[in-house]
């Protein structure tokens, strides 16, 4: 029973007798049933070979991944590759970040820097940033600063462009609260632009984050010795379907978990963001 | 007239400033590369870049196609991963918005592959696909599908309460309810998945193509790394910009038409 006001709701839970319809249609019934089919049509096609000799069995997969934990591959052991790329991630992105969310901001501050800023800009940001991997190397050569360098320029664009807008999109309203309340120019960006802009900054950093993950692929998958990327290509040049497979598994299980740190990080550092929840 | 148009006139500096900082660019970029302070081994400038342009209009080589040809089997390449991600996302995510069931069965294996960059996904379709064209469209459908998806069934989930009580108070069904009211309603987001996707697939279609191609923008780019040509790289990058920004364009367009009576 909740008591709002001085209205009373009673909360009445509908309690049908347990039928099969019921269980039939029950979300977590339903899940199961997705997962074992997924990973019976996964296993069907692996042994009868429908895409060549191309798709290892999930049972393969596991010993794979397995094997992985316990020998080095290339000189590296599993956690040495998902280090390797974590922290080409963390360097590229931190360089990115810190350079683009100031720029963004001075931008929509200031309508000179706007105007000597922007055209540039707009001439970069159409290019996908995977389109200069190949110039990057023609400078940097095949290292490291090579693929930083393509992270930096992923994480650029989505950071600025964030910060520019997550300011330039605030209530016009409240800017006259504050100077309603007699503030002035430096109580205005220090008490409304900044709070306010913030959710969309870090929507900006969590875009750039699941960039970076994408250029760091493409640039290991084009030229490096350790990572994830690479590991998934020495399986398709060493024909070793199972490799390529537990690679992706491994990708997949670090992305997600940078992504659930992000969001946790979110929730603690803007509590004030309103989101709509949709799942 | 009740009121008085007020002019707000902009100060000349902001009117010039743009114009200059275009010229300041393209001058230095052309500057640091005539007094040689990067080889040119390392960057062309942007006369030898509009040089190599016209070059490429009749001249197949050294990378085997003229340049309209790369460009069109870029294009061709990415609407046809972009049209089937559409055609199989968009009602995959609507569908999954309403009916429970549908969720219940998608959900789990869209959450599996949804982590995974499309990227990653290259070698495993080398090998399935081979380097042909089929191969490269599924990488692309793999990246347009996430936020297809995604926004359709965020736009029904969206959907007014109010509305949805009141068609079940009038007696509608579940189906009625779904295409008289959810999908609608969804539309908007449905056109912002339209954007986000074509961008998504565009940058795929890069990758892709850096990877295994034979013609394409990407190839280009690759192909002037190989032969260490700096000209054709920045040329081929300047292309997957122009290209992407114009179908940007376009799309915004059809939006903008379509949408016209629904804009919220």
């Amino acid at each position: 029973m909740n008591t709002i006001a001085n209205e009373v709701q009673v909360q009445v839970r509908e309690r049908s007798p347990l039928s099969i319809w019921r269980v039939l249609k029950n979300r977590w019934f339903l899940h199961a049933v997705s997962m074992i089919a997924f990973f019976a049509i996964w296993d069907y096609v692996a042994i009868n070979r429908f895409l060549g000799s191309a798709l290892a069995r999930p049972y393969e997969v596991s010993l794979q991944l397995a094997d992985m934990m316990v020998n080095p591959i290339a000189g590296k052991g599993l956690f040495g590759h998902i280090w390797a790329s974590t922290q080409r991630i963390l360097i590229g992105f931190a360089i990115g970040a810190v350079l683009a969310t100031p720029l963004g901001l001075l931008m929509a501050l200031n309508r000179y820097i706007n105007a000597v800023v922007k055209p540039v800009f707009d001439l970069i940001k159409p290019m996908p940033p995977i389109a200069w991997i190949s110039i990057a190397i023609l400078w940097f050569g095949i290292g490291e600063p090579s693929k930083v360098f393509i992270i930096v320029i992923g994480t650029f664009v989505p950071c600025l462009l964030n910060a520019y807008n997550g300011v330039r999109l605030i209530e016009p309203q409240l800017y006259d609260v504050v100077r309603m309340l007699g503030g002035n120019r430096r109580d205005e960006i220090l008490h409304v632009c900044f709070p306010a802009a913030f959710p969309a900054i870090f929507a900006g950093l969590q875009i750039s984050l699941s960039a970076a993950w994408t250029c760091v692929l493409a640039a290991e998958l084009v030229s490096a010795r350790s990572g994830l990327g690479f590991i998934t290509l020495l399986g398709m040049t060493l024909s070793r379907p199972a490799l390529i497979v537990g690679g992706m598994v491994v990708i997949a299980i670090v992305a997600w978990l940078t992504t659930l740190l992000v969001t946790g990080l979110e929730k603690v550092l803007c509590p004030w963001k309103r989101e709509l929840q949709t799942a | 007239m009740a009121y008085e148009e007020v002019k707000i006139k902009t100060p000349l500096l902001l009117r010039v400033l743009p114009v200059a900082s275009i010229l300041a660019f393209f001058g230095a970029w052309q500057l640091i590369i005539s007094l040689g302070i990067i080889p040119t081994t390392m960057l062309a400038s942007p006369s030898q870049v509009i040089s190599i342009f016209i070059e490429k209009l009749s001249e197949p080589n050294p990378d085997g196609a003229v340049l309209w040809v790369h460009a069109w089997t870029s294009i061709q390449e990415a609407f046809t991963g972009y049209l089937l991600a559409l055609l199989i996302g968009i009602p995959l995510g609507l569908l999954m918005g309403w009916f429970s069931v549908a969720e219940g069965l998608a959900r789990p294996i869209f959450e599996i592959i949804r982590p995974i960059p499309p990227i990653a996904w290259i070698p495993l379709t080398i090998f399935w696909f081979g380097i042909g064209i089929s191969g490269k469209v599924f990488i692309i459908w793999l990246g347009g599908i996430v936020p297809c998806v995604i926004n359709s069934f965020a736009g029904v989930r969206m959907t007014n309460p109010t509305l949805i009580q009141m068609a079940r108070t009038y007696g509608a069904t579940d189906w009625q309810i779904f295409t008289k009211l959810c999908i609608p309603s969804a539309l908007p987001m449905v056109f912002g998945a339209l954007q986000i996707a074509l961008a998504y697939c565009w940058t795929t279609l890069v990758a892709a193509e850096l990877l295994a191609a034979d013609t394409g923008l990407g190839y280009l780019i690759t192909m002037g790394r190989r032969l260490a040509m700096p000209d054709l790289v920045v040329l081929g990058m300047i292309m997957v910009g122009l290209t992407g920004a114009v179908i940007g364009v376009v799309i915004d367009w059809v939006e903008k038409r379509l949408l016209a009576g629904i804009r919220r």
